[in-house]
């Protein structure tokens, strides 16, 4: 019987940060939980506000309108999952977890006027060939009808809760580019002010050192978002959106990307064009 | 293919005449000049060229792709600095390096409903004097401090700057959804295509020779006047040869897995210029003693979605001209001069490329198979870009301007009813392309 | 192109100064504008005879001019006309000039005495050549002893020519009125009864379709500014470089700017293309073009001497034979040709420049006889010392003798030389054949 812990609104990051850096650092001296709480985060009655959902459409590239981009609605609802992850039954420490993996099914359009209940959980514990995966499930509904669901993959590495597994996965081979992106060294704070993910490692380079990063690195679901937004207005009103995050963009940079059609949808991928290794991979695909 | 839909019976618009200033390079002998000085100087040269001191032209029309916001009404300030009638109308236009055609073809447009009896259309652009704004944090600070009220809120506004904040940001010719420079998509087209570095030097050694015979023969005695003591374009190299060209190295295609052939030599550089050109409805022109030139017959725009990695950013005019004959029950072979903007001389090539191409006919014209192939000895008879320079809203003016000429020139040569025809072509940024026929009055 | 020194001894204490020095004291000329009075005072007109009283009329009742036919002592003559037409011997010269000489001293600045005189020909009587060719030594002389920017100048009939004919009326009109404010000491003839006066003094070249080659900067220009004022239509060419300031001009003067190469073959061609298309005809042509390329004849280089006869003269007769031969230039037609001073008597270093500005005048006498039939003729300005952007190049001393080397003891300005390229453009100078008129203060050199 899953537990529902009614939050009366959506937590700010960093409280939760904060904790979740407290509880990191208990786990060193003691031994945590091994599964996954079975508990259910619940906000009711969650609203975006108008400006700050134009900051966030002018940075990512997204139009100006009224409908809520679908990184947008995982920014406003994503703290009720992080929430979830900083309890003390929580097996994993919440410092270290890498986002690797993120798939959102955007069911219908999400307005500004709508208001919005926001549901977290989190499943499926499993093993990783460096660590143990865990995926965390938001899902936004409006007047009870589900319109938006994201799993986030994140990666404890190191963390063998559940045996380890071999994956493999296709080389990398770098298709024609279609744009570049030119990303400048306030990329991480310019995204953390619209997120309110204000991870370390985004923010400076000497921040991100601390972390064992050379310099800072991009948020993921900022590239991925604008990834999404140079798909453009051909993904439709209701899509699939997946992305792999594969070697971390270090600020400034530069990635070469590919963003074009495949099949139905789109598929796109960033990299770096010296090295040809990837830094995400992804796709949009429409639901019929 | 369809059957050619009549031609709805309106009156033809003409071209009368046109004048340029010489074409600079960007830091050159223009380096000081704006934008409304170079549009005013070519305005007057046409003035002076017809006599239309004091004349009340029906309208003006022009633009520019790099633009001061106080420029915002540009063409009627120039008219106003200019010798025609101050109760001329004007109005800005842009459409990227398709502003000039576009100009010519919507005033063409009002001649043949007869809103308009006589019109100029031109563009201009500055790479010298190109707009710099200050960054968008500093912008809105500034905007915040004009709306303050009390000195707190003033405080407040002026505390948001950060020294960085007070680096100017220039314009970039880079596509604003793909970042990629214009050079660097159409080395991706180049690449596709398989288009050599050897042919791109072919098409600018021809560009260059035949505009510097075409000056030599006194051609642009009546369609370029001097400006700021430049008398031919800048970047006119006659004495350019394929060895020179060879030497040069690659600037863009840099990075991809197949040899980047596109160089300085085979690809416009940065340029400063203006062009106007005069059209008119065959009473007007008779009213004013001047000779039609050539009439604009049906023009066709087209985009390509470039961003998705669909078509080259700089192949619109492949699909816009099959469309554009087929509505006039045209081939390629109905003309006698086509000309294609030579933004690089690869998209000249990867154009000619795409309709020479059976399988691009098939799948991506909707052809039986290929589209056709174009003569080359019709191909920019004058020269274009490459040698010319390319400030970007006037290469319209300038085509129009110079094969219009050469059409009449051509057709009271042959002294035959026989029509003489010439296909105007210019990709722009954004994945525009604007396509023109004119034929010889 | 300011005349500094014009300025200093025009003005206060160095204006004294000058004059103690005996300096050359030039006066500032007093230029035409539209409008302007054609004299300010009486105008004595001197001489006896028909042909006298025919001027006398002319001046009094076409003109509306104040005129005396004596000097009445105490009054300020603005202008005097010696009527000589009917001398039959040197005796008869010494009543009228010795009247004339009663009031020379009272003869205001920019007064004027123009002489109207017969040419001396060998048919002539000796005693009536004597006369006549008398007045040219006279006059000359005369006007070398005027001052305060006063001219001498002379107009000389051909035998068969009434005073009344229209190119005697135009010439005494011109020298007469400040348009001729820098001609000084000429003796301009007049060869036929040819020609008509226009409705309008103020407009005499209404409806004429004129080309102005060199029309880009200095005395083209002005002579664009001029045909223009004076009604005519103006085509304004020159070389497509010079194509920045031809739109000015052309603006400037409402008329349409032609980028050519004179040396062009096809030159003729194109400018009566051009004026025939857009203007429907072509009247006036002023072949103003010419360059300077200055060496001594020992160091001269082919491409000095070439270009210079290439465009100075060469490109002229090319011209010239095309709109002959075109059948379109019938009407009256008038070509202006510009020489030089140095073409009359010389100048070191311009061998290249005088004997193209020789050949012009005399293509302009040769070109005259061709034209006649149509009513046309061909005549040519010889310039002294203009101040131009050319004459502003001479080094500084050299320019300033240059400026005193004549009897109005400056340089003129480049509207005189327009002044007298619109009066042999217009219609009245259709009696005028082939003749070089200098536009030059009398100059010291030369004729």
């Amino acid at each position: 019987m899953t537990t529902t812990v009614v939050l009366p609104s959506v937590p700010a990051l960093g409280g939760l940060f904060a904790r979740g850096a407290g509880l990191s650092l208990q786990r060193r001296v003691r031994s945590g939980p091994t599964t996954l709480p079975d508990v259910a985060y619940v906000v009711r009655g969650v609203r975006a506000d108008a400006s700050h959902l134009t900051a966030y459409q002018h940075l990512l590239g997204e139009p100006g309108s009224d409908r809520l981009p679908t990184g947008f609605v995982h920014v406003l609802a994503f703290p009720v999952a992080t929430a979830l992850m900083v309890r003390s039954d929580f097996p994993l420490a919440l410092v270290g977890l890498v986002h690797v993996a993120n798939r959102v099914s955007q069911l219908r359009p999400v307005l500004l006027t709508d208001v919005l209940d926001v549901r977290a959980t989190a499943t499926d514990l499993r093993a990783h060939r460096s660590g143990t995966q865990v995926d965390l499930v938001t899902e936004v509904s409006v007047d009870g009808t589900l319109a938006w669901r994201g799993v986030s993959t994140y990666l404890a590495r190191g963390v063998f809760l559940a045996g380890s597994v071999e994956e493999t996965s296709d080389p990398f081979v770098p298709p024609t580019p279609t744009g570049r992106w030119t990303l400048a060294g306030d990329t991480g704070r310019r995204y953390a002010a619209v997120s309110g993910d204000r991870n370390p490692i985004h923010l400076t380079a000497l921040t991100a050192k601390a972390f064992g990063f050379p310099r800072a690195i991009a948020h993921g679901m900022y590239t991925a978002s604008r990834a999404l937004a140079d798909v453009g207005a051909a993904r439709g009103d209701a899509f699939d959106w997946s992305v792999e995050f594969v070697k971390p963009v270090l600020l400034p940079g530069t990635v070469t990307v590919r963003i074009a059609h495949d099949g139905d949808g789109f598929a796109f991928a960033g990299w770096d064009a010296r090295s040809g290794k990837p830094h995400l991979t992804g796709s949009v695909t429409p639901l019929s | 293919m369809a059957r050619p839909t009549p031609t709805p019976s309106v009156r033809k618009a003409y071209v009368l005449g046109g004048n340029r200033i010489p074409f600079a390079r960007a830091g050159g002998p223009y380096v000081r000049a704006s934008n409304q000085d170079m549009l005013t100087a070519a305005i007057d040269g046409l003035v002076a060229r017809y006599g239309l001191q004091g004349e009340r032209i029906g309208e003006v029309a022009a633009g520019a792709v790099l633009k001061h916001s106080k420029d915002f009404n540009l063409t009627r300030e120039s008219v106003l600095g200019s010798a025609l009638s101050a109760e001329t109308p004007a109005y800005d236009v842009q459409q990227a390096c398709a502003t000039g055609l576009e100009t010519v073809v919507s005033l063409s447009n009002k001649i043949r409903l007869g809103q308009l009896e006589s019109a100029i259309a031109g563009g201009v652009d500055s790479t010298s004097d190109a707009p710099i704004a200050v960054s968008n944090r500093l912008r809105r600070a500034l905007l915040d401090l004009s709306r303050a009220r009390s000195v707190g809120q003033k405080l407040a506004a002026v505390a948001t700057i950060r020294p960085k904040d007070l680096a100017p940001s220039a314009p970039n010719t880079g596509e604003p959804r793909t970042h990629l420079s214009m050079g660097e998509h159409q080395a991706l087209t180049t690449a596709q295509w398989g288009i050599t570095q050897e042919a791109q030097d072919e098409v600018a050694l021809a560009s260059h020779q035949r505009l510097a015979a075409a000056y030599d023969s006194g051609f642009f005695d009546d369609l370029v006047t001097p400006f700021r003591g430049l008398t031919r374009d800048a970047n006119l190299r006659a004495d350019s040869s394929l060895e020179k060209l060879a030497k040069l190295k690659p600037a863009f295609g840099l990075g991809l897995d197949t040899p980047a052939t596109m160089t300085a030599g085979n690809s416009t550089p940065l340029s400063d210029g203006a062009s106007a050109v005069l059209l008119g409805s065959q009473e007007w022109a008779a009213s004013h003693d001047l000779v039609p030139l050539a009439a604009l017959v049906d023009a066709e725009a087209g985009a390509v979605d470039f961003v998705h990695g669909d078509d080259g950013l700089l192949m619109a005019p492949a699909f816009a001209v099959p469309r554009l004959l087929a509505r006039n029950g045209l081939t390629l072979a109905d003309f006698d001069y086509i000309e294609i903007h030579e933004a690089f001389a690869a998209t000249v090539l990867t154009t000619l490329a795409a309709w020479e191409s059976e399988e691009f006919g098939r799948t991506r014209l909707g052809l039986e198979g290929a589209f056709g192939s174009v003569d080359r000895a019709g191909l920019n008879v004058h020269g274009s870009s490459l040698a010319a320079g390319h400030p970007f809203a006037a290469t319209g003016g300038r085509i129009i301007a110079t094969i219009s000429k050469e059409l009449h020139r051509r057709k009271v040569a042959s002294g035959s009813d026989t029509p003489v025809r010439a296909l105007v072509s210019i990709c722009a940024a954004g994945g525009l392309g604007l396509t023109a026929i004119l034929e010889a009055a | 192109m300011t005349d500094t020194y014009l300025n200093l001894v025009n003005s206060g204490f160095t204006k004294k100064l000058a004059k103690q020095l005996g300096l050359p004291q030039p006066a500032p000329l007093k230029r035409y504008t539209p409008g302007q009075p054609l004299a300010e005072g009486a105008v004595l007109v001197l001489g006896r005879g028909s042909e006298s009283d025919a001027l006398s009329g002319l001046l009094s009742t076409d003109w509306n001019l104040d005129v005396h036919r004596h000097a009445t002592p105490g009054t300020r003559y603005s202008a005097v006309v010696l009527a000589l037409t009917e001398l039959t011997h040197p005796d008869q010269l010494s009543e009228p000039v010795l009247e004339i000489g009663t009031v020379l001293k009272s003869l205001p600045g920019g007064g004027r005495v123009v002489t109207v005189s017969r040419a001396a020909v060998a048919d002539d009587a000796p005693a009536v050549a004597a006369a006549r060719q008398g007045v040219d030594g006279l006059l000359r002389s005369l006007a070398k002893e005027l001052r305060g920017g006063a001219t001498g100048n002379g107009v000389v009939l051909a035998n068969d020519v009434p005073v009344t004919a229209p190119s005697v009326v135009g010439a005494l009109r011109f020298f007469l009125s400040t348009k001729s404010a820098f001609v000084d000491g000429q003796l301009l003839a007049v060869d036929s009864t040819a020609g008509s006066l226009p409705e309008d003094w103020d407009t005499p070249l209404a409806g004429r379709v004129a080309v102005v080659t060199g029309a880009a900067r200095g005395i083209g220009a002005s002579i664009a500014d001029t045909l223009a004022r004076d009604g005519a239509t103006v085509i304004a060419v020159d070389v497509p470089a010079a194509g920045e300031q031809l739109v000015a001009v052309a603006n400037r003067v409402r008329g349409t700017a032609l980028q050519l190469d004179v040396t062009a073959d096809d030159a003729g061609a194109r400018i009566l293309e051009h004026a025939l298309q857009r203007h429907g005809r072509l009247d006036i042509v002023v072949h103003n073009a010419g360059i300077t390329r200055d060496k001594l004849l020992a160091n001269m280089t082919p491409e000095k001497w070439d270009s210079v006869l290439a465009v100075n003269i060469a490109s002229q007769l090319r011209i010239n034979e095309a709109l002959l031969t075109s059948g379109d230039f019938t009407d009256d037609p008038r070509i202006v040709s510009l020489a030089s001073t140095s073409g009359i008597a010389g100048n070191r270093g311009q061998t290249n420049y005088a004997a193209s500005k020789g050949g012009v005048i005399g293509m302009v006498r040769a070109t005259a006889p061709l034209l006649e039939a149509f009513g046309g003729t061909a005549n040519a300005v010889a310039p002294g010392f203009i101040e131009t952007e050319m004459t502003a190049r001479i080094p500084a001393v050299t320019r300033q003798v240059a400026r005193r080397l004549n009897s109005l003891q400056q340089g003129g300005q480049p509207v005189d030389v327009a002044e007298t390229v619109a009066f042999l453009s217009s219609p009245a100078a259709g009696g005028i054949l082939g003749r070089v008129l200098r536009v030059c203060g009398q100059n010291m050199v030369g004729q």
